[in-house]
């Protein structure tokens, strides 16, 4: 078999083995959907209890609920939510909507941000520019997530009110909720291009000590064009794995982010989901993070097959 | 090229600051909308399946009783309740001058329609359908004929919101039932919108509300997933006033704060809810009464009061039952005496004979119990599990979420837990919390450990009874069963406090759903 089909086997039957896990999981926690449906306030009769359980499927055996799980899965049926109260794919459609534009900005701006300031730290490590620059990234790196979105809020927000406390939008218009949208895209920014950028400049500082960067130097390079023309292509291969996994769980949310800007996102909706027991929602939001996960580790193999030819070898 | 690269970050910068200001600014209408901001997220836009829209929709959609803020039980929807002398046939006439906001009348047919609708669709209200035997209209009243002497009809229909029969009668399941547009009410707001992105259910002025005119056009309710944020609006004048269901009152910790703006009142009620330490009374030594007694003199009472609610509240009585729900009595006032705990365990048998710390049990053995603690309350768990441990018994500590707690404790796989009630759960089964002990109801919040015969007599006869000095002697009995048996002992009566913008006056507070009811929202006003 060639290299390219063992790949895709890896994949299929990782693909299977994570899509069973996903069955297997909410289901190992104590308590089901039903438990805590209608608050704590509420005890139901054991009729209306039973009536509730066969609805919902949770009188069938394991064995026929996995069935219906994966025959659900091949017919892109995701279920329906008795939480929510709607089929589970228009719930995570409209919150990956919203998901997806307060990832997606922070990561890639994140990703620019740190690789190429990372690569600069990396390269002149020793000026006292860099050194400042580092220091910040590393106490932001080290910072909480909750406390410092919980500051920049504080700040921003409350003292200086350049920016609303809370929610997606409040109008709906696109300056409104590019408003909304813009400090907790920058703090998420900032944590994403922190850590891309000690990634980077370990990476580039390390580097920049082999043969190949003196040759260079040798043969009367400018700084810029090492760095730039050979040493960034190698450096930056951490930081591609990095960015798969970024990618890979861009649908899984930012809860900290979510709960500090009460925003309804799909960090909140697993949560929600886990508090709750909500099955459905849980398979069909696990179901979509693996397959960005599994699809972001193909190209990131792929990609690192072009920069680095000796890994397509294995 | 970097120079430039920097300025033209920074002019971007400066443009988004700019813009900030700018749509901030715009947004900056106040109008005579009235803004609530909430803890209580709504998740779904279904007023009979999410517990916190369904208490918003009260206003849109009032229920036929409503409590007064002294407790008792009068009309909202309803004139007057009438009930037979066998407590079987209950009679409501409907007030004549309620209105749809498009203008229809509601009618006697709306109530039976949503009670009848309720009995046979909504999970929540199954009771119905084994209670009531016909519903039918005479005269503009609905007569509900019921198989047995219920006394407290007219309390549970303080909790079901009025549906409107044209809607409703084409919705097969109301609990899978959304919408988050408009939609028909005639209370003195109907919803004009409920936007989950937002975070805000929006209400409009009923134009055909005849009643005492609200003095709004319209009211907000802001759902923030936050505590700390929501702190940080009322401050910054987002919100106008703070409400919560369940744990009503406004976080202890954070009322100096407000307090300091200088721009904020409070309401300040007793909470009919509370925390309390439950007991699983099927399990040795749970059982034996000297035990619980001892275990009620080893809590420091002031000290929880003081560590967890900041001094708002009270010392709780072995009663139980707390002095905002009606017809309390005085019992004995808790008291913490750790001499006295640990004589009343020597004298019941439960000895250290092997010096290590730990009392032994009537088998012998070293008495370890499961403390199946709920994560909402770290610091009275940890609290109370050293106060046991100074009383010689040691605890396992196990740390659970919600639905984890509610299977656990259903299954009985507990000692001691520290849970908490709510005021309608105060209110539940035969009132006085005992919802929460008598073992025929189980699930949810309920810890179902007492099958004594006598308490359930106890509960069955208040369910019966419609005379009210019968039910004041009932519920002095009730109290005093508490008092001497211990089932769930109280660990502090608490306040409830909620902040509203001293701009705003006349709030008005019910021990059932605190500032949300329609009284307060015709009531309250802007005064600066």
């Amino acid at each position: 078999m060639s290299i390219a089909g063992k790949k895709i086997g890896r994949y299929l039957f990782a693909l299977f083995l994570i899509f069973s896990m996903n069955f297997i999981i909410p289901r190992a926690m104590p308590g089901d959907p039903l438990t805590n449906l209608l608050g704590e306030d509420v005890a139901l009769t054991d009729s209306t209890v039973e009536l509730l359980r066969s609805e919902m499927g949770l009188d069938k055996p394991w064995s026929e609920q996995y069935i219906d799980y994966w025959w659900g899965i091949l017919h892109l049926d995701l279920g329906y939510s008795y939480h929510l109260h709607s089929a589970v794919s228009t719930i995570l459609l409209s919150r990956i909507k919203w998901t997806l534009m307060l990832s997606l900005p922070s990561v890639v701006l994140g990703a620019l941000l740190g690789t190429f300031m990372g690569a600069l730290a990396g390269w002149k490590r020793r000026s006292a520019r860099r050194k400042m620059e580092a220091s910040s990234f590393l106490m932001i790196y080290c910072t909480p997530p909750f406390f410092l979105s919980l500051m920049c809020l504080y700040i921003f927000s409350f003292r200086l009110g350049l920016f609303p406390l809370k929610g997606f939008y409040s109008t709906g218009s696109p300056i409104d909720i590019i408003h909304h949208l813009l400090l907790p895209v920058l703090v998420m920014t900032l944590f994403s291009s922190s850590r891309n950028y000690m990634i980077m400049r370990g990476s580039v500082l390390q580097e920049k000590c082999n043969l190949y960067a003196a040759f260079a130097r040798a043969k009367g390079l400018y700084d810029e064009e090492i760095l730039f023309r050979h040493i960034f292509k190698n450096a930056l291969l951490p930081i591609i794995t990095m960015l798969a996994l970024d990618f890979g769980f861009i649908f899984s949310g930012a809860l900290f982010i979510e709960i500090v800007f009460s925003m309804d996102g799909m960090g909140n909706l697993i949560y929600d989901a886990l508090m709750s027991r909500d099955y459905p929602v849980l398979q069909g939001s696990f179901l979509i993070i693996t397959v960005m996960v599994v699809s972001a580790n193909l190209l990131a193999d792929i990609l690192y097959g072009h920069l680095d030819p000796r890994v397509s070898r294995y | 090229m970097r120079r430039d690269l920097y300025q033209m970050a920074s002019a971007l910068l400066l443009c988004f600051l700019i813009l900030g200001t700018a749509v901030q600014a715009a947004g900056d209408s106040s109008g005579t909308t009235l803004k609530i901001g909430t803890p209580s997220t709504v998740k779904s836009a279904s007023i009979l399946g999410d517990t916190n829209m369904g208490v918003f929709a009260h206003l849109s959609n009032p229920t036929l009783m409503k409590m007064t803020s002294d407790g008792k039980v009068v009309g909202l929807t309803a004139k007057s309740a009438e009930v037979s002398e066998d407590g079987k046939t209950w009679r409501f006439l409907i007030k004549d001058d309620l209105f749809w906001s498009d203008g229809e009348k509601l009618t006697p047919e709306d109530v039976k329609f949503t009670f009848d609708y309720l009995a046979k669709n909504d999970p929540a209200a199954d009771w119905m359908s084994t209670t009531i035997e016909s519903i039918s209209i005479d005269n503009g009243a609905v007569v509900f004929k019921l198989n047995k002497p219920y006394s407290r009809l007219s309390l549970e229909f303080a909790t079901y919101p009025i549906l409107d029969k044209r809607l409703w009668e084409n919705i097969e399941k109301p609990i899978e039932y959304t919408n988050e547009g408009e939609m028909p009410g005639f209370g003195p707001f109907y919803i004009a919108k409920t936007d989950l992105g937002a975070g805000v259910i929006y209400f409009k002025k009923n134009p055909y509300w005849k009643g005492t005119q609200p003095k709004f056009d319209s009211i907000e309710i802001h759902t923030y997933s936050n505590i700390d944020v929501l702190s940080l609006a009322l401050q910054k004048g987002d919100v106008d006033a703070y409400y919560k269901y369940g744990w009503m009152s406004y976080p202890y910790a954070s009322i100096q704060r407000l307090k300091d703006t200088g721009n904020f009142d409070f309401v300040e009620t007793d909470n009919t809810g509370m925390i309390f330490l439950g007991m699983n009374l099927k399990n040795e030594p749970m059982s034996d009464l000297s035990f619980r007694k001892a275990v009620s003199y080893a809590l420091n009472y002031s000290e929880m009061l003081k560590l967890d609610a900041l001094g708002y509240g009270q010392v709780p009585n072995a009663g139980f039952v707390p002095p905002s729900m009606a017809y309390f009595k005085e019992t004995p006032r808790l008291e913490y005496n750790l001499t006295k705990a640990k004589e009343i365990l020597a004298d019941a048998g439960y000895k250290d004979s092997n010096g290590d710390g730990i009392l032994e049990g009537k088998d012998g053995k070293d008495i370890k119990l499961n403390f199946l603690a709920r994560t909402d309350y770290p610091r009275v768990n940890e609290l109370v599990i050293g106060y046991l441990k100074d009383l010689g018994i040691e605890c396992d500590e196990k740390s659970v979420d919600s639905s984890t707690w509610i299977k656990q404790k259903d299954a009985y796989g507990y000692d001691l837990t520290i849970t908490r009630s709510t005021p309608w759960g105060m209110l539940m089964h035969a009132n006085w919390g005992t919802g929460y002990f008598d073992s025929r109801r189980t699930g949810a919040g309920v810890l179902h450990v007492l099958d004594d015969p006598a308490f359930q007599k106890l509960c069955d006869d208040i369910m019966a009874s419609t005379s009210d000095s019968q039910l004041e002697d009932y519920a002095a009995e009730v109290q005093d069963y508490y008092a001497e048996n211990l089932p769930g002992i109280a660990l502090y009566w608490n306040k409830v406090e909620t902040p509203y913008n001293k701009a705003f006056d006349g709030w008005y507070s019910d021990p059932l759903y605190g500032i949300f009811n329609v009284d307060n929202f015709l009531s309250v006003e802007k005064t600066g």
